[in-house]
């Protein structure tokens, strides 16, 4: 019943409103017409009686709004009032609302582009079943950091069955395989352990994954299919199971295809089992391990017990390092790395953006709330409560900040799209220049709350402020000449300070990485990349399980390319300058052993390597094609090495042992082999044609041969000839991922190069609101002084005067901005000193010039309104009123 | 007289008007006469506060309203209790009642 009749009264307050709202006149009238009645019959006049009852009733308007207050569906009905009067006011000033919305997409539009990637990269989960329960395994001590495993400790940690439920292997980038047969083509190969892809959670579409027998020693060539190799190459044949696949010119049995969903972190076209031997006592290190714990174990205590469990594995394998210790993090830390600080500074920062976004709207809304004073004295005039007036400017700020959100999101994803097109950020699980990243309900719904939440920040003060004013005088006042209340002046004064201090923050941020920048490219590689070609070349095969074959394949093609006449000169080499990721034990003859001295980089290489990439030979010799297999065991060394091991003597001529006597007949200078923001690590070279054929055997599963060739010309030019060489060379292998050093060089600075595109254009928003803010409010200031200007010059002020006066209202505010952003800025950049290179988190040439320009800007902004001023002509601005 | 009038104390209203029409139905002016009458002036309605009231208690499904000709021939809104209102006002006196005895002796205990 009770439910019944409000749901009446709800349909017909908002279905026959006109019926209600007549029956609700007719009421309110018919009770003063029975009142004036009884006053007439009793000898009032008319008129009279009239006045009287509707003096004592105490306003028509207000008792029928407070009626109205009272009904069904009102907050609907109201809602639905202000909106569309917002609206209609909004639209009456496109000026202003062009303005806000502007600057609410820009502030809105950056957090949303931030956020997607956030939501990318640290909030999606992890596809795989129990991902919460899988870890990674990390080696925290090894010299060169990175948590590669060997085939003894994959089978210790395997034997750990009361930490671990599963233990896998897997090897990432890996050479790739040539799918040969019909045209050859580099596909994605990795190497993985039997368990696999249950434990990645792999929905397996045609046959099965890998048995017991298939993943050991003598198991046969078996390899599983990804969904987009089977569709692509092989039109998705459902009778695929049990036919065969060449790779590297072997025949491999297809045993199952993987289902499209399957995203891992490492992708794949082909997966093949590792095969380990359980016997094995290979210490190389070329492959990573991801655990699952037993239900209950909590990765710290799964780290106490591998602790206690190292000891036995130190004892069994006597000649490793005992210092080495085996630990185990969430492989969700492992994914994300490093990319958490740098994207939560980056949402910090853009966070930021919208504040000054923000204070800029509440700005222009103050504004206009002074001129809508009288718009609200009337309004309340008419029975409109405060709180209805303050949800009438707050509904109408919330669709200017839907508006921005709206238009925001757009160039959010538009703009995040380009910056990666422009950069690619180096973050991990973006996939393929960014394309994991997207619209979802979580990007959908932040957006959507950061403009709810915006329209409520920037619209409450002015809201509360404009409602406050009273009533009788705003409605006697003329209106439009009515100077902004010192309160309000204060208030906007203090939201410019706010917005300068905050644009400075950004704009020195942005500088300190613009100088990080800067500084990682003054940073001379140590070779020189221009005119350089690089492609990779995977060596399947049995050919290069040996060092001789690997050895008659480079100098064949380094002999056609040679000949091409576009080379100038053309090497071969594990690693390229930039990126050398492997490091070898030595011990220097003629020093006491000490099994845990003497760790270096390793390389091996061709001869020509070296004058290929400019890499000066500061003493000695470089390789020769007589360093061959059969001559005595040479390598160089880079001046680093010589520095550490032979600091007093002269490294050329001395020896070391790395598994054979090696003589040093060469020293090189230091090239930086971990990245440029890094210095150069102690590095052995060794030419390719002494290197033991283990080790040739095991670099063809784990790592890419390197092609490189200088050009003449544009090295583009040169690539179909080269390509072709090459194939020829290698009896039909491809090559892939050809390109020049110098895109190699940019792709190891795009973390920092992504970094700082983004705080500049942070910055530079942040600028540009910043002096539209100024901008605005001395220009309103301005118009609003416009009488007292007139007064001032018509008692003699002249027109510097005049400007004088403006300029330094404005600069005082923006001093005033400037020293609280530089205070702010000392406690904050310390924030951004991970990322910074070759420059101090307080570089004083920063903290100096920013500010500078800053006020440059300001002064600008503020100049403008000031010459308008001293434009006013006395006379007409005296006549205006 | 208008000093004596005492404000309407919070919930006493509803109570009133509920009071007012039980003898039958009565429009806006005459609920107010009404209370005016049978609390002895002591509580002036006024539109005010009288208006929302009718058309909040209208909501609720306490009183119902018809159009009909006042004493001189005024079409006049009037108000009558419903079913649900008079289970109401009876749940409201049992109230008031706990609630004056309460404060009654409350205030005399010494």
């Amino acid at each position: 019943m009770k439910l019944w009749s409000r749901v009446r009264s709800v349909w017909q307050n908002l279905l026959r409103k006109r019926q209600v709202e007549r029956q609700l006149d007719d009421e309110v009238r018919v009770y003063v017409d029975l009142i004036a009645d009884e006053r007439i019959a009793a000898g009032m006049s008319a008129s009279e009686a009239r006045r009287t009852v509707l003096a004592e009733f105490g306003g028509i308007e207000q008792v029928k709004q407070a009626a109205r207050d009272h009904r069904a569906g009102v907050g609907l009905v109201s809602f639905w009032q202000d909106a569309r009067f917002g609206l209609r006011q909004l639209w009456r000033s496109p000026g202003f609302t062009l303005a806000a919305v502007a600057a609410l997409a820009l502030g809105i539009g950056a957090n949303t582009a931030i956020f997607s990637v956030v939501n990318a990269v640290l909030l999606k989960p992890l596809t795989y079943p129990d991902a919460d329960r899988m870890v990674n395994f990390l080696r925290p001590s090894s010299v060169i950091a990175n948590n590669l495993h060997n085939v003894p400790e994959f089978h210790f940690f395997q034997r750990q069955t009361n930490i671990f439920k599963q233990v896998v292997a897997f090897d990432s980038a890996g050479p790739g395989f040539n799918l040969t047969g019909g045209r050859p083509e580099q596909v994605h190969g990795i190497h993985v352990t039997e368990g696999y892809f249950s434990l990645y959670g792999a929905h397996v579409v045609l046959g099965r994954t890998f048995t017991h027998e298939e993943d050991s020693p003598h198991g046969g060539k078996a390899a599983v299919l990804s969904y987009g190799l089977w569709q692509r190459k092989f039109g998705g044949d459902r009778s695929i199971v049990g036919k065969s696949l060449s790779l590297g010119n072997e025949p491999y049995t297809i045993v199952g295809v993987i289902g499209k969903d399957f995203v891992a972190d490492v992708q794949a076209d082909v997966w093949l089992p590792f095969q380990f031997d359980p016997a094995s006592t290979d210490m190389n290190h070329f492959f990573y391990v991801t655990g699952l714990l037993q239900a209950g174990v909590t990765v710290a205590q799964a780290n106490v017990q591998l602790l206690a469990a190292g000891s036995a594995y130190h004892r069994e394998y006597p000649r490793t390092n005992q210092a080495e210790q085996f630990t185990v993090g969430p492989l969700r830390d492992s994914i994300i790395g490093d990319a958490r600080n740098s994207l939560l500074t980056m949402l910090g920062a853009v966070g930021l953006v919208l504040l000054i976004a923000c204070a800029n709207v509440a700005n222009l809304l103050l504004v206009r709330a002074t001129v809508r004073r009288r718009e609200f004295a009337i309004r309340s005039a008419l029975g409109a409560g405060r709180a209805r007036i303050v949800r009438q400017l707050l509904t109408e700020s919330v669709l200017l900040s839907f508006g921005g959100g709206i238009l925001g999101m757009v160039l959010g994803v538009l703009g995040m799209r380009a910056l990666l097109a422009v950069s690619p950020a180096g973050l991990p699980r973006i996939g393929e220049d960014g394309s994991a990243i997207g619209m979802d309900g979580r990007v959908l719904g932040f957006t959507l709350g950061v403009s709810m939440l915006t329209g409520i920040l920037f619209g409450l003060f002015p809201a509360l402020s404009a409602s406050r004013s009273d009533l009788n005088s705003s409605l006697k006042e003329s209106g439009n000449r009515s100077g902004a209340g010192l309160r309000q002046s204060k208030a906007r004064s203090l939201l410019v300070v706010t917005e300068i201090s905050l644009a400075l923050v950004l704009l020195i941020g942005a500088a300190l990485l613009i100088r990080t920048f800067i500084a990682l490219h003054a940073v001379g590689p140590g070779f020189v990349a221009h005119n350089v070609l690089t492609m990779e070349m995977s060596l399947n095969g049995e050919r290069y399980q040996t060092t001789a074959g690997l050895t008659q394949l480079l100098q064949d093609g380094r002999a056609r390319l040679n000949a091409l006449p576009g080379v100038a000169v053309a090497a071969a080499g594990y690693w390229l300058p930039i990126d050398v990721g492997d490091d070898t034990g030595f011990q220097i003859v003629g020093r006491p052993v000490d099994k845990d001295c003497c760790v270096s980089k390793w390389m091996s290489i061709t001869p020509g390597y070296m004058s290929l990439f400019r890499i000066p030979v500061l003493r000695g010799r470089d390789f020769t094609e007589d360093d061959s297999a059969d001559a005595p065991a040479v390598a160089l060394i880079n001046e680093a090495f010589a520095r550490q091991f032979w600091p007093n003597e002269d490294p050329i001529g001395q020896h070391f042992r790395r598994g054979k006597i090696v003589t040093v007949v060469g020293i090189v200078a230091d090239f930086h082999s971990s990245g440029l923001a890094k210095p150069a690590d102690p590095m052995i070279i060794a030419p390719i044609p002494q290197v033991r054929d283990g080790t040739t055997a095991a670099y063809s599963n784990i790592q890419p041969l390197f092609w490189l060739e200088r050009t003449r010309d544009d090295p583009r030019l040169s690539i179909a000839a080269i390509t072709e060489q090459l194939r020829l060379a290698s009896a039909g292998f491809p090559v892939a991922h050809i390109r020049t050093m110098d895109e190699v060089m940019g792709r190891s600075t795009a973390r920092q190069s992504f970094n700082m595109l983004l705080l500049t254009v942070f910055g530079a928003v942040a600028l540009l609101l910043a002096a539209i803010g100024i901008y605005g409010l001395m220009a309103y200031s301005v118009a609003q002084r416009t009488q007292e200007i007139g007064i001032r010059m018509a008692l003699g002020a002249d027109r510097a005067t005049i400007r004088k006066l403006v300029v330094w209202q404005g600069m005082r505010l923006a001093l005033v901005g400037v020293a609280a952003g530089i205070a702010a800025s000392f406690g904050l950049t310390r924030l951004l000193s991970t990322f910074l290179f070759g420059v101090k988190p307080w570089d004083p040439a920063v903290f100096v010039s920013t500010p500078l320009i800053l006020t440059a800007i300001a002064f600008l902004a503020v100049w403008l309104p000031a010459a308008r001023a001293s434009k006013v002509d006395p006379m007409q601005a005296l006549r205006a009123e | 007289m208008r000093s004596k009038q005492a404000n309407l104390l919070q919930g006493t209203l509803d109570l009133l008007v509920l009071k007012a029409l039980g003898p039958g139905e009565l429009h806006g002016l005459g609920i107010s006469r009404r209370i005016e009458q049978i609390t002895r002036g002591t509580f002036l309605v006024k539109p005010g506060s009288l208006f929302p009231a009718l058309h909040r208690m209208e909501e609720a499904g306490w009183l119902t309203s018809l159009w009909g000709e006042s004493e001189n021939n005024r079409r006049a809104k009037y108000y009558r209790l419903t079913k649900t209102g008079k289970r109401q006002f009876e749940l409201e006196t049992e109230q008031w009642a706990t609630v004056a005895l309460a404060m009654t002796n409350a205030l005399r205990a010494t």
